[in-house]
């Protein structure tokens, strides 16, 4: 298992210095959207088995945002970018 | 900004009998300034460098990058909070500035092993290769988030928040301990 995570900003560091906070939602619904749809996107978790897009906090390093992909089988972390890429993509 | 002064004292007492002879030294920088420059999405350093060298040459231009257009800018002289003022309202409007002189406490360790007793508390490699004097890294020591940056061969001066200042310094001296024996000990 590897616990070092590239941050695009400062480098390898251990994952000790990050808060993870969980998957990269797909786009939000509408706002009049279903019920069902909006519970799907609020409340319910995909668990994949493999590559996983996750948000993470370098928290004790630059303090930014970070969207990278890990695998849940090998616990790999790669494509590492901020998450203000994202952004600027309309992904999230 | 405050109307009223602020009396910078060192969080560290007596410090002074425990570095008679060691062979790793922890020392306080006591005085200086520290200023964290938020810059906007477009600022770079090079233009920081360059505006800092041209409003307030004598304070020197030591940034030290803490996050992308995140720096701190240290130096060892005192600055009244007028002249910040008067520094923020020459910096352009891409700048800006927030006084942390007394809220982030620095501190310099060095001594020939330095490298080892910093090793022990974080992940990032120090190697003189590696890590160029001047260079800086925002990281965690044990779990205490502080900033290292290399400022001779084997000196390495850590910025820490005020409120784990005390708690670093122990943790320093602890893993300094195997290079500073006591007489009795060697």
């Amino acid at each position: 298992m590897s616990s070092l995570v590239k941050c695009p900003h400062c480098g390898l560091r251990p994952r000790e210095e990050f808060t993870i906070r969980g998957e990269v939602a797909a786009p939000r619904p509408d706002a009049g959207a279903d019920e069902a749809v909006w519970f799907d996107h609020v409340y319910l978790r995909d668990n994949p088995r493999g590559e996983n897009r996750e948000y993470w906090h370098h928290s004790g390093g630059c303090r930014r945002w970070l969207v990278l992909s890990r695998n849940t089988l090998t616990h790999e972390t790669s494509d590492v970018v901020d998450a203000s890429t994202l952004k600027a993509e309309g992904r999230a | 900004m405050r109307d009223y002064l602020l009396e910078n004292r060192s969080p560290f007492l007596d410090v002074a009998a425990a570095d008679k002879g060691a062979s790793i030294r922890l020392a306080p920088v006591t005085g200086g300034f520290v200023f964290h420059v938020l810059g906007d999405a477009k600022s770079d350093e090079a233009a920081l460098k360059k505006a800092l060298a041209k409003i307030a040459q004598e304070l020197g231009a030591d940034v030290r990058k803490s996050a992308p257009n995140q720096w701190f800018w240290v130096g060892d002289a005192d600055v009244s909070s007028d002249q910040r003022a008067e520094i923020q309202s020459a910096l352009s409007s891409q700048f800006a500035l927030c006084d942390q002189t007394h809220g982030r406490v620095r501190m310099v360790l060095s001594g020939a092993s330095s490298r080892t007793v910093l090793a022990k508390g974080t992940m990032v490699d120090l190697s003189a290769d590696l890590f160029a004097i001047g260079q800086s890294a925002m990281t965690q020591i044990g779990h205490i988030g502080a900033m290292i940056t290399r400022v001779e061969d084997d000196s390495f001066e850590l910025i820490v928040l005020r409120s784990f200042a005390g708690s670093l310094w122990d943790e320093l001296q602890h893993m300094a301990t195997e290079f500073n024996k006591p007489a009795s000990m060697s």
